[in-house]
């Protein structure tokens, strides 16, 4: 049997964006056995991706230590220790591995643990030229242009496969959380998951806005309840203490205090999601729960849009569809605190000035974004770039 | 009862000579008595050399501190001996493949060791190394394997003098043997007398073959000076003081930029307590050379614990000052001169007539030089005064040159040059000859390199730098015209004393010199860091032999000249400029992935 090895060492959403990947190399070859090469920490939601038989656990710390150890002369045990590091992850070299960010210690970490390596580079781990959905994906980050081809689907392209069309979603079984936590998502209403922080700074949403989202949302609705979500247990904190004592028993704050997999599970109780583009929206998406992005800063939606049918993204700056939107980052003068508890509660999208409003769909090129209260239209460049990058084009 | 003869008996047959000495010793320096605990504990001089309540319990915490620096493959280098618990507990716990020496200064403690309790397995597997310092460092000196200092202070204490000469000896063995080149990095002061003394250190390290960042804070003077200015001198310190402290800052970024093995402060570098201690937390080795009196210039109390690594130019009183402050390690290097600069000059008859004189003396007009130098004026020579700060100074004004202008190097060198005797005043604040008269200045060293004569204030520590028969010292204010009549009609006795001077600067009194110094100092004290370094142990030659088991690696080593230092970055850049487009060998790449964790950013600013 034929083994392949997906390698993804970066963050918790570009490890999200390589499930259709996963999902179209599986099928183009359903007797292939292909295992995942995470980062340790993101191990638990690597063994939820569907068409993964194995992950290998990638320990960034470990490997820090080894490198440090060459401090006293690089000698014969450093090379050897690093080998067996390398053969505990994995005895045997995989007959392929997929390469799926271009970091050098993926690359080379590929180039270790397989006999071949599909990667964005042409000619190994020291290859300058890029292949060309490598090169498609650099010049969408560099310029901004091109809405045709989402992340997640042009990393099917340097896999050399189609998207599906479809997001598998991720499998997990279902788990109590821990104390009062497993209240959530038990009662009657309409639950909402409220991301209130980011990796990035620059994609942080002002505690103010989240203030005042919570207090409209609510107020729009009675039954409804809002869980705090995230890594960042004093911003929570924060936030709950700015908040009039009357919402607070409709608050459940799980900021900091999650695993992974609690995280998955708090999201799936919810009935929709919020929040800018971070690994923890593309996690609820990917989990099948219907997000709400707000997307500024760097964060394009045609890009980075959580994948699947069904989400509402609000993008700061004035796109419009088959206009280039500047690759500036972009820091909005007004926040859509109305509109986005609208959509929510009444399911009406109104106009919001500042800001342009997205539906996301699915058809046999991947996902795409259309324009709100438009019927939806798929950007025709699409099939055009893919049928010339792309030689398995069905 | 006495264990001494069961106890030696084991040494006979590898160490006879030793047995028989410490036989045939007197004994008796200890005085033993029964610890608390039961176990036989002892003083010297009324002073504990081992616990009074559990001397092995002692014992094994002090050897557990040792362990923790010790590293596989040193050999432990054992100072005092005491009872020898401490060197048991360390024969328990050595690392593997290391060897335990202990160093035995005088036989007589090794006698009282070995009849106060029997030993065990242990002391037949130790190496016990007696005789002259100088014979030890010797003999330690010629080992191939790295030396670990393991000092037990309420011991060794008793033989601090013999310890010392050890230590002063195995620098110089060691130092014989170095070839290693690191990377240091020299930060100076923004202005005042250790600024050329920076430049100094940085030339004499290059000239060593070592890679130096020269931080270079003399280029803010300008900044420094103009933040002076305030009305009220209080603001004037803030905010003097708010620029020392980004010059910290940027003294950080820089060394955060290319990382070197060892930042070597000079006085007066503007380095706070707190940059210090987060260098300490990055891995940052630091020294300093404190090239100034510690009476005057206290600042150094506050900055004590904040380097790993103090160097003085006085001793005695002033290292045990360091060491109570806090200071980790503290030695003594004294000042030098760089022949470079401070040389025989060719003058033409102009300038020996411009800056020449019978007598002469170049300096700054400190209190005791005001009160003293007017004494020394005469009808029977011409006398010139050099140098600035000369204010007010009535008695002297008829000599003093330029009016007081601050005088360059190039015009001292002149003036050293053209005087048939340059009077060497230290300086200090009375109205006399300096009561501390301990360390020698640096002007001792230039006007010897020079090769000009110089009557010189005696000093406490001129014994162990010039003989005289190199520099002619007076003792008190009235020797000094006697002294003068003297040497001014003997011209041949002049030059010859003063050629002996410079033959003695050029063989120990060199910039070069003390960099080797210090650096030995230092990796005696750090014998798998600086010490490895220094031994050239990072060498392409060296480490492609050490990795004759990896054929792959020892190929990649020898790509590079045997001499250069090698480190992992190096053989990925290697790697990188000639790797592109061809199949990597299993080695290039695991190469190349260590190196893309080693080279993320230090996260030091």
């Amino acid at each position: 049997m034929r083994r392949a090895l997906m390698v993804q060492l970066a963050r918790l959403g570009d490890l999200l964006q390589t499930v259709p990947a996963i999902t179209a190399i599986t099928a183009a070859d359903p007797a292939l056995a292909v295992d995942l090469l995470c980062p340790a920490p993101l191990a638990p939601i690597g063994r939820m991706l569907p068409g993964i038989a194995t992950v290998l656990e990638w320990d960034g710390v470990v490997w820090s230590h080894c490198a440090k150890a060459t401090g006293s002369g690089l000698q014969s045990k450093h090379l050897q220790d690093a080998e067996r590091r390398i053969k505990m992850l994995a005895p045997r070299q995989y007959d392929c591995a997929y390469v799926l960010n271009q970091h050098p210690r993926a690359l080379l970490a590929g180039a270790l643990l397989a006999r071949e390596m599909i990667s964005p580079r042409r000619e190994g781990p020291l290859g300058g030229q890029l292949t060309p959905w490598a090169a498609y994906i650099r010049d969408v980050a560099v310029t901004g242009r091109g809405r045709q081809v989402h992340l997640a689907d042009a990393l099917c392209g340097i896999c050399g496969v189609q998207p599906s069309g479809q997001l598998a979603a991720l499998r997990r079984s279902s788990c109590a959380l821990p104390g009062e936590l497993d209240e959530i998502g038990q009662s009657e209403g309409r639950w909402v998951g409220l991301i209130v922080g980011a990796g990035d700074v620059e994609r942080v949403v002002p505690l103010d806005t989240w203030r005042q989202w919570i207090i409209r949302f609510l107020d729009q609705d009675p039954r409804g309840r809002v869980v705090l979500i995230g890594q960042e247990r004093e911003r929570g904190g924060q936030l709950i203490n700015s908040l009039p004592p009357s919402v607070l028993g409709r608050l459940w704050d799980v900021t900091g205090r999650t695993s992974l997999t609690e995280l998955a599970e708090v999201m799936v109780r919810c009935h929709r999601v919020i929040g800018s583009d971070t690994g923890p929206l593309h996690l609820a998406a990917a989990l099948g729960v219907t997000v709400i992005g707000i997307y500024f800063a760097r964060a394009r939606v045609h890009q980075t849009g959580p994948y699947g049918s069904g989400h509402l993204i609000w993008q700061a700056g004035e796109a419009r569809e088959n206009m280039p939107m500047s690759a500036g980052s972009i820091r909005p003068i007004r926040w859509p605190i109305e509109e986005t508890v609208a959509a929510l509660v009444e399911g009406r999208i109104g106009r919001s000035e500042g800001w342009t409003v997205w539906d996301s769909h699915c058809d046999r090129w991947g996902v795409y974004y259309s324009e709100a209260n438009h019927s939806p239209t798929p950007p025709y460049e699409r099939e055009a770039l893919w049928r010339n990058m792309c030689s398995v084009v069905r | 009862m006495s264990y001494v003869r069961e106890n030696l008996e084991g040494l006979r047959k590898t160490v006879p000579a030793f047995v028989e000495a410490v036989m045939s010793s007197a004994g008796n320096r200890l005085s033993m008595s029964s610890s608390r605990e039961g176990s036989v504990t002892a003083k010297c001089d009324g002073q504990w050399v081992h616990s009074a309540y559990d001397p092995r319990k002692e014992a094994g915490t002090w050897a557990e501190a040792q362990r923790c620096e010790w590293k596989e493959g040193e050999l432990g280098v054992v100072l005092g001996v005491g009872l020898l618990y401490h060197v048991e507990a360390l024969a328990a716990i050595k690392p593997s493949g290391s060897r335990l020496a202990v160093v035995i200064p005088d036989p007589s403690v090794m006698k009282d060791a070995a009849s106060a309790r029997p030993m065990g397995p242990w002391f037949t597997d130790v190496e016990w190394l007696w005789g002259p310092a100088q014979a030890i460092a010797e003999q330690l000196g010629a080992y191939s394997t790295p030396l670990r200092v393991l000092t037990y202070g309420p011991a060794a204490r008793l033989h601090a003098e013999f310890h010392q000469q050890l230590e002063a000896a195995l620098r110089r063995a060691v130092s014989e043997r170095q070839s290693g080149r690191l990377h240091v990095a020299v930060v100076g002061p923004i202005y005042g007398g250790s600024l050329p003394v920076a430049r100094y250190a940085v030339t004499a390290l290059e000239a060593l073959g070592h890679r130096v960042s020269w931080i270079d804070h003399s280029v803010h003077r300008s900044s420094y000076d103009a933040l002076g200015t305030y009305r009220e001198a209080r603001h004037s310190q803030i905010m003097q003081g708010r620029l020392a402290e980004i010059l910290g800052l940027s003294t950080i970024t820089r060394l955060a930029e290319d990382p070197p093995d060892l930042v070597l402060a000079i006085a007066q570098a503007p380095l706070t307590l707190a940059v210090l201690e987060h260098l300490r937390k990055k891995k940052f080795l630091t020294a300093m050379w404190f090239v100034e009196n510690y009476r005057h210039l206290t600042y150094w109390q506050q900055l004590a614990s904040g380097y790993d690594y103090w160097f003085v130019i006085q001793q005695g009183a002033c290292l045990e000052a360091f060491t109570r402050a806090g200071a980790r390690s503290v030695a003594y290097l004294p000042m030098a001169a760089d022949p470079a600069i401070h040389k025989p000059l060719a003058l033409t008859e102009a300038e020996r007539a411009e800056y020449g004189a019978d007598v002469s003396f170049v300096g700054a007009g400190y209190p005791n030089r005001r009160a003293l130098l007017p004494r020394w004026l005469s009808d029977e020579w011409t006398f010139r005064l050099w140098g600035n700060e000369w204010e007010g100074a009535a008695d002297l004004a008829s000599v003093l040159q330029r009016c007081g202008a601050r005088i360059d190097t190039e015009t001292c060198m002149k003036v050293f040059n053209a005087s048939a005797i340059n009077l060497n005043l230290h300086s200090c604040g009375g109205d006399r000859l300096d009561p501390d008269a301990d360390f020698v200045n640096p002007r001792t060293f230039e006007l010897a390199a020079c090769g000009a004569f110089q009557l010189s204030d005696e000093r406490s520590l001129f014994p162990d730098l010039f003989t005289d028969q190199e520099v002619v010292r007076f003792r008190s204010v009235e020797d000094v015209p006697m002294l003068i009549r003297t040497w001014l009609n003997n011209p041949d006795r002049r030059r010859a004393v003063a050629e002996a001077a410079r033959r003695r600067v050029l063989g120990e009194h060199t910039y070069e010199h003390r960099m080797k110094e210090l650096l030995t100092s230092i990796g005696v004290r750090q014998p798998d860091r600086i010490g490895a370094l220094l031994r050239g142990d990072r060498d392409a030659g060296t480490l492609a032999a050490r990795a004759a088991s990896v054929p792959e690696l020892s190929k990649l080593l020898r790509q590079f000249p045997p001499g250069q230092r090698v480190e992992l970055k190096d053989v990925a850049a290697g790697i990188r400029a000639t790797g592109s487009g061809r199949e990597l060998k299993r080695e290039e790449l695991l190469v190349l992935l260590l190196d893309s964790y080693r080279a993320e950013t230090r996260d030091l600013v």
